[in-house]
């Protein structure tokens, strides 16, 4: 067992003149270091439950709250969204709505939240040389960043984020408007700084990504978390599955060759497995 | 008014290079010496230099254009409305036939015309040879609270973006066949399809912008703020510095001075 | 449940320019300059650039309409001609008149908008006149209201009422279609969003089941 770095106990939040709570009594924890992946139809409190992980409910949005969120221990409705900043990040879908529009630069675009902390400019320098290398924007560092491209953006934006030292990334379908290329490039980044250590909880629609990469899957429905467990479990259980759109092909596929009586492996959710029981399944 | 953009393109210059502070106490000290001068001579010796300065900073042409762009017309309409009809006309000099000319209303609408010119041609230099960024990050380092800097700097980011949507909608609605010509009535009910969907996404847009803001630590009190951009002040900054407000002394001296041998 | 509290004055500013409402800001700027841009576009008599300063004066309230002002004057002149920026009283006046009476609920009702309006077409009218007679001696240049100006003052012989009469009139016609396009465009914002930006914190919150 690892720490705990987030901690969701009985929380609810419901939007200001809306009928329905966004989320209703929701209870979780998530360990150092695991990626979460957070699945469901629309509507069912993704981004509300992102927003208030990291602060934005109930310090920028205003409804009717009840419950406690607390991030590596702090309480995230008696401290600040800039407090937090450096426990948890959050990186959105709208490329173009997560640049400060205050930068002219991609360098100054990065350097805009430690220009905001009051880091000093050379330390600024370095960190904006290191993030740039490791989003691989390197080469854009001179450029004006509302004239890239929308994947471009995107990994400025994560960026932007990550230079702020977050120790936990809360993804909202952050790759949903880009195109497959754009979208793989910042899962490899988003899989190596999970593998440095870093906590990641993502909400994303493909399933044969969130099967890749998830060590535990939790489906919302309403408002309502509905489970949390291991891909396999999850994709596995029919009662669950009927609360969202769909499961990986791969499911499919394992559940065909068992029908047919090739293998008698209950489910697989990733690819390779998969191959390896097809390539049995034709051989035999 | 038609083409907003402000952008700014590197040419190197020894005025380019200047601490943007330099540049608006420039604006400043000659713009405020030549409104208290009694007379225009010193703003008509002030714009000269400019039109130096204008070359040094490699923008004559641009210079030229805008000073006798708005020089001329402006010249010939206040020394008509001043000219002819300033209550303070005591002296006249000619007979137009339907007014006649004062000496005083002319030298008020000189005094006008040359402040002015003061004015807009420093305030053109500063603007065409500073990167807002600089200025900006110049402006905060001398105190000036982080949202107003974020205010200016995000405006002239966010029109020309918002121009762009609305180009696109235009071109979308004139292809569906939505009417833009005709009438004055017809025009100004084709108005508000062309603006309402602009507004109502920058709208939306703004509120995940602030979210953007916050979560990168936007109005954190009690720090001093930093930024990427280097604002540097040279030996020749402070030289200047000095020049800039020995210039307004001395003008402000020969200005009392002055006053008070006439009184 | 629901309590309502008198908010302090400071404390109602501090309210108007949270992040939320100053993001607002620039968007409003755009929405003034797009507004005189159409304009040209559909070769309308007109400037429509107050549009946005009455949108945010619903959404934000009078202080940020008022900054909204500044920055459009502030805007134009560094872009186009830095003649705008004595004008930026007039934007500023305008966004406090407007913002007030909008907060007094004067835009509700029809009677109340056309109110509005005629407040703001004389707080426009005096100021800008002000300024163009003590800045500018009485012109800013040759344009259509320059010269209309100066035909009034060589038929009445009177500078300040000629600028005056000219602004007034002008001003009348501009000021009632914003005023008109603003309220449309207030209409249609979902309530959603709005209600992000009520500015009294009452809860009118039922709870569900």
């Amino acid at each position: 067992m690892g720490n705990i770095v987030l901690e969701v106990k009985d929380f609810s939040f419901k939007y200001r003149q809306t009928k329905r709570k966004a989320l209703k009594n929701v209870s979780f924890q998530v360990e150092e270091g695991s990626f979460l992946c957070v699945i469901g139809a629309n509507g069912s409190g993704k981004s509300t439950l992102c927003n208030a992980l990291v602060g934005l409910i109930p310090h920028y949005f205003v409804g009717k709250m009840s419950g406690e969120i607390k991030v590596n221990g702090i309480n995230v409705a008696e401290s600040t969204i800039a407090n937090l900043s450096s426990e948890i990040g959050l990186v959105f879908q709208n490329p173009f709505n997560q640049l400060s529009y205050t930068a002219g630069t991609v360098a100054e675009e990065l350097a805009y939240g430690l220009g905001n902390r009051g880091v000093p400019r050379e330390e600024m320098v370095e960190k904006v040389k290191y993030v740039a290398e490791l989003m691989r924007i390197d080469h854009i560092i001179h450029k004006n960043p509302l004239e890239l491209s929308g994947g471009q953006v995107q990994r400025v934006a994560f960026g932007s984020t990550f230079i702020m030292e977050p120790k936990i990334l809360v993804l909202d379908e952050c790759t949903t408007q880009l195109d497959p290329l754009g979208s793989e490039e910042i899962f490899d980044i988003v899989k190596k700084l999970n593998s440095k250590g870093i906590t990641v909880i993502m909400v994303d629609h493909e399933m044969e990504r969130v099967a890749r990469c998830a060590d535990q899957i939790m489906v919302l429905d309403a408002g309502e978390i509905i489970a949390i467990d291991e891909p396999k479990k999850i994709f596995g259980n029919p009662e669950i599955v009927k609360h969202h759109i769909g499961v990986p092909d791969y499911v499919k596929i394992t559940q065909a060759l068992r029908e047919k009586g090739y293998t008698d492996c209950d489910i697989e959710v990733t690819e390779e497995p998969t191959i390896e029981l097809v390539k049995e399944a034709l051989g035999s | 008014m038609s083409k907003v953009s402000n952008s700014f393109v590197p040419k190197h210059t020894v005025i380019e290079e200047l601490n943007p502070m330099t540049k608006i106490l420039a604006v400043f000290s000659l713009g405020l010496g030549t409104l208290i001068f009694p007379n225009s001579w010193l703003g008509l010796f002030v714009i000269v230099g400019l039109f130096g300065a204008a070359a040094a900073a490699k923008l004559f042409k641009e210079f030229v254009k805008i000073m006798f762009g708005f020089g001329i017309p402006i010249t010939v309409m206040l020394i008509f409305i001043q000219g002819c009809y300033s209550p303070k006309n005591v002296t006249f000099i000619a007979d137009l036939g339907f007014a006649r000319l004062g000496l005083e209303g002319i030298l008020y609408a000189l005094k006008i015309i040359s402040t002015l010119l003061v004015f807009l041609g420093t305030f053109y230099i500063m603007n065409k040879t500073t990167y807002t960024g600089k200025l900006v990050a110049a402006l905060t380092n001398s105190g000036l609270p982080p949202k107003a800097g974020y205010l200016v700097l995000a405006s002239l980011n966010v029109v020309p973006q918002m121009q762009r949507r609305m180009s696109i909608i235009q071109e979308a609605q004139s292809a569906r066949g939505v009417e833009t010509a005709g009438g004055m009535l017809a025009r100004i009910k084709a108005y508000i399809p062309l603006l309402g969907p602009v507004v109502m996404s920058s709208l939306t847009d703004a509120q995940e912008r602030g979210m953007t803001l916050e979560t990168r630590g936007f109005g954190i009190t009690g720090v001093k703020q930093t930024t990427y951009v280097e604002v540097k002040k040279s030996g020749l900054d402070k030289v200047l510095n000095i020049l800039l407000i020995l210039f307004f002394v001395v003008v402000l001296l020969i200005t009392v001075l002055m006053k008070m041998n006439i009184l | 449940m629901s309590q309502k509290k008198k908010m302090s004055f400071a404390e109602g500013l501090k309210a108007q320019f949270s992040t939320k409402s100053l993001v607002l800001i620039p968007i409003a700027v755009g929405i003034n300059l797009i507004g005189g841009t159409l304009c040209s576009a559909l070769k309308l008599p007109l400037f429509l650039d107050m549009i946005g300063t009455i949108v945010i004066a619903c959404l934000s309230g009078p202080w940020v309409s008022a900054l909204c002002g500044l920055l459009t004057n502030v805007f134009l002149a560094l872009v186009a001609n830095p003649v705008y920026l004595p004008y930026s009283v007039v934007s500023i006046l305008c966004g406090l008149v407007t913002g007030y009476m909008v907060r007094a609920g004067l835009f509700k009702k029809i009677w109340g908008t056309i109110l509005i309006w005629l407040a703001c077409t004389v707080t426009n009218t005096i100021s800008a006149s002000l300024i163009t007679i003590f800045v500018y001696g009485g012109a800013t240049g040759v344009t259509g209201s320059s010269v209309f100006t100066a035909t009034l003052i060589a038929a009445t012989r009177d500078i300040m009422m000629a600028v005056f009469s000219s602004s007034f009139l002008e001003n009348l016609i501009d000021k009632g279609i914003a005023f008109f396009i603003a309220f449309i465009i207030v209409q249609k914002i979902p309530k959603r969003f709005l209600s992000q930006y009520a500015s009294d914190a009452t809860e009118e919150d039922d709870d569900e089941d």
